[in-house]
């Protein structure tokens, strides 16, 4: 790679990695809780 | 290296490695389909479907992760470098799997005579204002479409085409499907099973990833940081034995593209760090039969003069060395592409 590809690498690797880090993070503490029943569930596979 | 087109050029290699490939896809999604339904046995034939959905998403997900694992690796250590051989094939063969796993999904909508609902799912407009709630499967397309990108412009034709500068950036696309196939199954699968199977799938998969990556990264930018430089602007490699027989040491000037100083014997010549095929760190490589041998796929130069050999026409940087105090130095201006600039350490 070049070291303007290494460069862009660097940068983007880390602004992923943390926005996808707390997406999930957000997505698993908001789960319905197991006891409640997925409103969802019955439309979509 | 080839001096004219073919569609696919095959070799015993690449058939190896494709066919264990896809011996472990098909392994993987037949034990799927076997071990899960013991487990958890589908209610209906739309339980079976989704049995299939499931197969083909986690199986894409996990080639994902493999994929992205695989450069960090090779940069880790040298006994990963066949993965990388025929990295594309199994890119091509990832956008497959992944577009089963639609296939499936359109599958059991079809199944219910259901369709336009998939079409109000996706453009029920208030729910992109929501994250829980939010239509997961728009993010499970877009990364299908990233993918399908990949996969259509992965041939040597493009390669070509757009550049290895160009094709290079363009590929990096893969982080940005990785992410949203992530989000995709947070949003849309982890929602509504509560097994701690798909959790655990997700972070052992992105946390392998990004280790990886960040190790790394710690090593390469250690020669990045660049080498000592002399009055004269020459780099200073170190003594004619501290370059590997039929290796090379990379350097760089702070700030410079990466210098590839081979020793073959007695000989030594710089090129480039980037190899013309595909931008590979030619320096990782070896000299094979008087050759620089790229790592990556195998593209041959001569130390001499960075030229590929007849009737291949490649050519690469070279830069002037010399040695000065029992050391090799290394002038970090390019010279043309193919300039003979190898010297004798002999003396």
């Amino acid at each position: 790679m070049k070291r303007s590809h290494r460069a862009v690498h660097r940068a983007l690797w880390p602004v992923l990695a943390v926005a996808v880090a707390l997406g999930f993070a957000l997505a698993l503490d908001l789960r319905v809780p197991p006891d409640d029943p997925p409103a969802t569930e019955a439309k979509t596979p | 290296m080839s001096v004219g087109f073919r569609a696919v050029q095959w070799n015993r290699d690449k058939l190896v490695y494709d066919g264990l490939l896809l011996a472990a896809v098909a392994l993987y999604i037949t034990v799927f389909l076997v071990v899960v339904p013991r487990l958890e046995p589908p209610k209906d034939v739309l339980g079976e479907i989704d049995l299939r959905i499931r197969a083909f998403g986690s199986a894409t997900f996990l080639m994902l992760t493999a994929i992205l694992a695989v450069g960090p690796l090779t940069r880790l250590n040298r006994r990963y470098l066949p993965l990388l051989y025929n990295r594309r094939h199994f890119g091509v063969l990832i956008f497959f799997v992944a577009i089963t796993h639609v296939w499936f999904m359109i599958d059991w909508y079809l199944m219910q005579d259901a369709l336009p609902s998939l079409g109000t799912e996706l453009t029920t407009w208030p729910d992109y204002g929501k994250f829980i709630g939010f239509p997961f499967k728009v993010l499970g397309l877009a990364a299908l479409l990233v993918l399908f990108v990949m996969a259509a412009t992965s041939h040597d034709f493009w390669l070509s085409f757009l550049t290895p500068a160009v094709w290079k950036a363009l590929h990096m696309g893969l982080y940005v499907a990785y992410g949203l196939v992530v989000m995709h199954v947070s949003l849309g699968a982890m929602q509504f099973n509560r097994t701690p199977f798909l959790p655990l799938m997700l972070v052992g998969g992105f946390a392998t990833v990004s280790v990886l990556h960040v190790l790394a990264a710690r090593r390469e930018r250690v020669i990045d940081q660049g080498t000592t430089v002399g009055t004269d602007g020459w780099l200073l490699v170190g003594t004619p034995q501290s370059i590997p027989d039929q290796g090379a040491r990379i350097v760089a000037a702070p700030g410079g593209e990466r210098i590839a100083v081979f020793r073959d014997g007695t000989r030594i010549g710089a090129l480039t760090n980037l190899c013309a095929h595909q931008n590979g760190p030619i320096g990782e490589g070896r000299i094979i039969d008087g050759c620089v041998t790229c790592p990556w796929h195998g593209f041959q130069y001569r130390l001499e003069d960075g030229r590929a050999p007849a009737p291949f026409t490649e050519k690469l940087g070279t830069y002037r060395v010399r040695l000065r105090a029992g050391a090799v130095e290394v002038d970090p201006r390019p010279l043309p592409p193919g300039t003979p600039a190898a010297i004798d350490c002999k003396a």
